[in-house]
């Protein structure tokens, strides 16, 4: 246990650390960033600019700036962002929290509707049902997140006054980013319920004369959750993404919103804060999965494959 | 591929998915010619115009074989409210002259599929989506922008696919620490957030581009984030395969580690693989049209599916015209829902 964690971690400093470089070597070898903008004003001098220069640090060669805003960032401190001339932290934090509620409430949401689906579907063994859900998966898989978002934009015209709209942003949100998900998830959950379901040790439970609700939720499930744990924690980044459409369009004070607008302004602290807080995010998502999975599977804890 | 269409359902759909591509090719690869105006030409005295009318029956209530519309005029340029002019009907007519045009980039013509015949006089526009802000007719944006779209994801999977079967293979191929750390790599490479790092990488060049500059560059992007699963799965099956019989035959016989993983490996794992293609097709569909949502993919005035969503988040617009705006919409979702058909049909044909 001990040492899955060490390498998780270890494994999750590197990753940082290596895409933290690469974007800053990119954004850095581009040349031009929010300052280069005010060369067009004529009100604003050459020599400013290179103090401006000064002050950012921008007139220093690439390693050692890459060094000192890794240093700063080791201690917290991200920078000041260009645009908004405050520091990065103060600008993300909030922005974070926010996308990480509609995340969770996605997460959620995608989870509850499609161990539900998945079992039920299994439980009644009916082919109508089974051909809805398989018409569901395929009609969530094929319907992206934007026009998704879109529609619910166009709906939010019609259903919300001035003061619900945190609330139906919020909600309409959540509903659009954990849409696509579901599909993913429910065809991991019911390809993997159903294989169990004709393996020896749930023929056995049921010869015990264990309910089929007791089979399935205990036995069955506890046999294909490993899978489905992987798949999870493999989809939040997606989901990450997906939130960077969903906030656009509906106007979620999140960083994926965040994101956009920086990269539009090129404000180049902001988009490498950014970048190491949602890898950051979707490193501890993946590694939470993982633990569980540990939880889970004696297979994995012994070594095992 | 025989073996593929097993069972007549998903021959069905793998045939339907196939037909529906078929089909958004040939209109993107015929766009200028079924388009029936150019797609920059602006007029100016009909923005944010709704969907031009296509009638049979005229306001006297006589039926007309051949579908018409009424010229409309804007009446009141702050409400954009449009009023119909019913004394005359313009006819709707094929292989109607209009502005000029490269067929195929080679003919120089100026016929185009359908429009309204002018005779010398000035015919009204027909508006089959009616126009955007700048009274550009939407119906030509939107044929012309499925190009973009069309173009751009394809390369970027095919390339994607290139190099991460090369890694694969090559990981799978070496083994112990080389194919652990290999694989660690490409382990990171997916649970990284990829859109948030394709809108870092796309930060890092200026934000308007021509056309084919911001193609390469998306395609370059998306193949650079999007290898890392089509490794993985690659590298599985070539582990699977490599010592399997006919593998060590080929060995025995004296050929060489590169050309039994071109001749003797990569024929057997090519199933999978193609699987795998199809799944990384819309997701590369959806980020292009993402990013030209966002405004940092393929800018104005060449038109994106992307970017021509972009005016429907407008509320004002939408509330006007929400069904004309979402159009683009309607063909994200038939091409994404061609290519589910198409992996589905393969995938159970495999699994089975």
């Amino acid at each position: 246990m001990l040492k899955l964690v060490l390498r998780k971690l270890v494994q999750g400093l590197l990753m940082l650390l290596i895409v933290s470089a690469i974007t800053f070597a990119l954004l850095a070898s581009a040349g031009g960033d929010a300052l280069s903008g005010l060369r067009d004003d004529p009100q604003i001098s050459e020599r400013t600019i290179e103090q401006l220069r000064t002050v950012y640090g921008l007139d220093r060669p690439l390693p050692e700036r890459y060094l000192s805003w890794l240093a700063n960032a080791a201690r917290g401190d991200l920078g000041e962002s260009m645009n908004f001339r405050i520091p990065v932290g103060t600008l993300i934090w909030p922005r974070f929290l926010n996308t990480l509620l509609m995340g969770l409430i996605a997460l959620v949401l995608s989870i509850g509707i499609s161990v539900f689906l998945a079992v039920w579907s299994v439980r009644a063994q009916n082919k109508w049902l089974d051909r809805v859900v398989e018409g569901f998966i395929f009609i969530t898989a094929s319907t992206p997140r934007m026009v998704l978002a879109l529609i619910a934009l166009a709906l939010s015209l019609n259903i919300v006054s001035a003061g619900a709209s945190y609330v139906f942003q919020l909600v309409a949100g959540s509903v659009v980013l954990a849409v696509p998900l579901i599909s993913i998830l429910l065809a991991q959950l019911l390809n993997g319920l159903q294989e169990v379901m004709s393996e020896d040790f749930i023929r056995t439970a049921r010869a015990k004369g264990l309910s089929e609700w007791t089979v399935i939720t205990k036995h069955a499930m506890r046999a294909s959750l490993s899978p489905f744990l992987t798949v999870a924690g493999l989809s939040l980044g997606g989901l990450l993404g997906g939130s960077v459409i969903v906030e656009s369009v509906l106007g979620w004070q999140g960083i994926g919103a965040l994101m956009v607008s920086a990269v539009r302004t090129r404000d180049v602290p902001v988009v490498l804060g950014v970048v190491l807080i949602s890898s950051m995010a979707v490193w501890f998502g993946n590694a939470l999965g993982e633990l569980l999975q540990f939880a889970n599977d004696a297979r994995i804890r012994t070594g095992q494959q | 591929m025989s073996e593929i269409l097993k069972t007549p359902r998903l021959k069905a759909a793998v045939k339907m998915g196939l037909g529906t591509l078929a089909l958004m090719y040939l209109v993107a690869i015929f766009a200028e010619f079924i388009a029936p105006y150019d797609y920059r030409e602006q007029t100016r005295q009909e923005p944010s115009a709704p969907a031009s009318e296509v009638r049979f029956v005229d306001s006297n209530g006589t039926f007309h074989v051949r579908p018409f519309i009424y010229r409309s005029r804007l009446t009141d340029a702050r409400e954009m409210a449009y009023d119909e002019d019913t004394t005359r009907e313009w006819p709707l007519s094929f292989f109607v002259d209009g502005s000029s045009y490269n067929l195929l980039g080679i003919v120089p013509t100026d016929v185009h599929l359908f429009g309204i015949a002018a005779n010398g006089e000035t015919a009204p526009r027909l508006r089959l989506l009616g126009t955007d802000q700048l009274g550009r007719d939407r119906f030509s944006r939107l044929v012309i922008a499925t190009r973009f779209s069309l173009l751009v994801s394809p390369a970027g999977t095919l390339l994607a696919c290139m190099l991460g079967i090369a890694f694969g293979a090559i990981s799978g191929y070496a083994g112990r620490f080389v194919d652990a750390a290999m694989m660690s790599i490409a382990d990171t490479v997916i649970a990284l957030p990829t859109l948030i790092l394709i809108l870092a990488a796309r930060a890092a060049f200026p934000l308007e581009l021509p056309p084919m500059t911001a193609a390469i560059l998306l395609i370059s992007i998306f193949a650079l984030t999007g290898w890392a699963e089509m490794a993985r799965l690659a590298r599985g099956q070539v582990v699977a395969v490599r010592n399997l019989e006919f593998v060590t035959a080929a060995r025995a016989l004296g050929a060489r580690e590169g050309r039994i993983l071109l001749k003797h490996v990569l024929p057997n794992i090519a199933g999978p693989l193609i699987v795998q293609a199809t799944l990384i097709l819309p997701a590369f569909f959806l980020a292009e049209v993402a990013l030209s949502f966002l405004g940092v993919g393929l800018q104005e005035p060449e038109p994106s599916l992307g970017n021509m969503l972009t005016s429907a988040s407008d509320l004002t617009q939408l509330s006007h015209h929400p069904l004309t705006l979402l159009s683009p919409a309607l063909v994200i979702f038939l091409f994404v829902l061609a290519t589910r058909l198409l992996s589905r049909g393969r995938r159970s044909s495999i699994a089975a």
